[in-house]
């Protein structure tokens, strides 16, 4: 008797959950907003898929409907056969070979070669190493968050640092896996600026479903601006609390791990830090870029994202805290 | 008397030995078929450039042409052993030697039918793909 009423709480808090993520994606993350070239053609190839398979179900169900409640009675050898060899054999193999017909030649599409920036993803556990590789072969380092031009396609050339994982941005093509060792090739031609968010796509462990990051899709003009300033060295701390979270930083030896470039911080351990405070999200898509979320973070990094491989810095004091997260906020 | 009919279910036997063999050529041809073609595409893609692509093509071509002829002759003469056309008997499930090889050619048919069908789905990525990408 008791377990009726909490059944339904159950399924109502689910439904009402599974609404509110519904509205709160507003697309940002979904095959059906399309938000580029091959994530338009992707979402044409659902369609299609669909109401070829849409229609076999009804036809089918429809001959069965037929014979068993409208004319269930005996029917000539030749109709029968005709109708199982027409509608159960030759029907489906023509219609089945059309669809495969239709979606072959998309493929390569997906991985047209780029028109100007290369992008080297790879995959860590649980964070994302980015690279972007301009015409003339220098590459800008940096982590958790790809930024492309819109109206241009951008290659992605992924790989993965020991286990598989897979990249995909639902609202502007394709999912590729990452494998270890194995470089993979994709490429995004995106078609109007905004923030869509990517997402692991094949468990890679504890925090699998902590790694996602933000894609920021910008004019021409502001993502020239964005990838210079991002080319160039870490600002120096602008106020008091930044300056002493700057020395937290140096005497906590962050630096082993990560690269703050135009410092001594050069680890490779970790993501690049030069411009953390510049990204949409913190620690991989899961968190605020904000103070709070910044020294919540480095305090209990085990506790936000399980068997990370930076330790936790619970042992810091608050304002030591508070500090560091002004000093990393201040990385524009 | 038991000695002659030993010797005569012997005889059949031996004779339907070669059509047991026979079910098999389609779906062997199929298996064939597809490990030549990945196989090739593998190692061209990995190995050569793309001016040998169009030749990787043609070669697939050619040979899904004489695998779905060879599959055609063996589905020909399977179709004539089920002998669909004079008996009108589609199931043959009798214990007898006769209702025996029908019953393999009906068998044999049928998979030669699906092989025929698999080839094809096999090839349309080469004639649809003009690249490795
Ligand atoms: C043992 C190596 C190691 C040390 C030492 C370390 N980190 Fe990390 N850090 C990592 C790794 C690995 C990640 C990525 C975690 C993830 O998201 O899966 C990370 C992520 C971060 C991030 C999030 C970056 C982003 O792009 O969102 C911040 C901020 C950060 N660390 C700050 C610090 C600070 C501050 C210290 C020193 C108090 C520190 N780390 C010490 C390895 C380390
Ligand atoms: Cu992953």
């Amino acid at each position: 008797m008791r377990l009726i009423p909490s059944v339904t709480l159950l399924r109502s808090t689910a439904l009402l959950t599974g609404l509110s993520l519904l509205s709160a994606c507003e697309g940002r993350q979904s095959v059906l907003n399309p938000a580029g070239r091959d994530a338009q053609d992707v979402l044409g190839l659902i369609w299609v898929m669909f109401g070829g398979a849409a229609l076999l179900w009804f036809l089918l169900g429809a001959i069965f409907a037929y014979v068993t409640r409208v004319e269930p009675r005996e029917m000539p050898r030749r109709w029968g056969e005709a109708l199982i060899i027409g509608g159960g054999v030759i029907f489906p193999v023509i219609l089945l070979g059309a669809l495969l017909a239709y979606s072959l030649p998309m493929m390569a599409p997906q991985r047209a070669a780029e028109e100007g920036l290369k992008v080297h993803i790879t995959a860590e556990q649980w964070w994302w190493r980015v690279a972007y590789e301009l015409p003339d072969g220098r590459r800008i380092v940096s982590a958790n968050e790809l930024r492309l031009p819109v109206g241009r396609r951008t290659g992605l050339v992924l790989n993965a640092h020991k286990v598989i994982h897979a990249f995909w941005v639902p609202a502007l093509g394709g999912k590729v896996d990452m494998i270890p060792g194995r470089e993979t090739y994709l490429s995004f031609q995106p078609e109007e600026p905004g923030v869509y968010r990517g997402q692991c796509a094949e468990f890679c462990g504890a925090s699998h479903a902590l790694m996602a990051f933000e894609t920021v899709v910008m004019t021409p003009e502001d993502y020239a601006a964005w990838l210079e300033a991002e080319a160039a060295d870490a600002q120096k701390p602008a106020s008091a609390e930044a300056y002493r979270g700057a020395e937290v930083f140096a005497r906590e030896g962050c630096g082993a791990c990560h690269t703050v470039r135009g410092t001594s911080a050069a680890g490779q351990v970790g993501p690049d830090l030069t411009h953390v405070g510049s990204r949409k999200s913190l620690g991989a898509g899961i968190l605020q870029m904000t103070q709070d979320d910044l020294s919540r973070f480095v305090a209990h990094t085990e506790a936000i994202k399980p068997e990370v491989a930076m330790p936790s810095y619970d042992h810091l004091t608050l304002k030591d805290l508070r500090a560091l997260a002004a000093y990393l906020k201040g990385l524009t | 008397m038991s000695d002659i009919r030993d010797e005569q279910d012997a005889h059949e036997f031996r004779a339907e030995a070669l059509s047991l063999w026979r079910i098999t050529f389609g779906p062997l041809i199929w298996a064939l078929h597809f490990v030549c073609s990945y196989g090739a595409t593998a190692l061209v893609c990995a190995k050569a450039g793309a001016e040998a692509v169009p030749v990787l093509r043609m070669g697939i071509g050619i040979g899904t042409l004489l695998a779905l002829a060879l599959i055609f002759w063996f589905g020909l003469q399977a179709w004539r052993q089920w002998d669909l056309r004079r008996d009108r008997e589609w199931e043959n499930d009798a214990g007898t030697g006769e209702d025996r090889h029908q019953f393999l050619g009906h068998a044999g048919f049928l998979l030669a039918a699906i092989s025929f069908i698999g080839v094809v789905y096999v090839a349309l990525p080469a004639l649809f793909i003009g690249t490795c990408a």
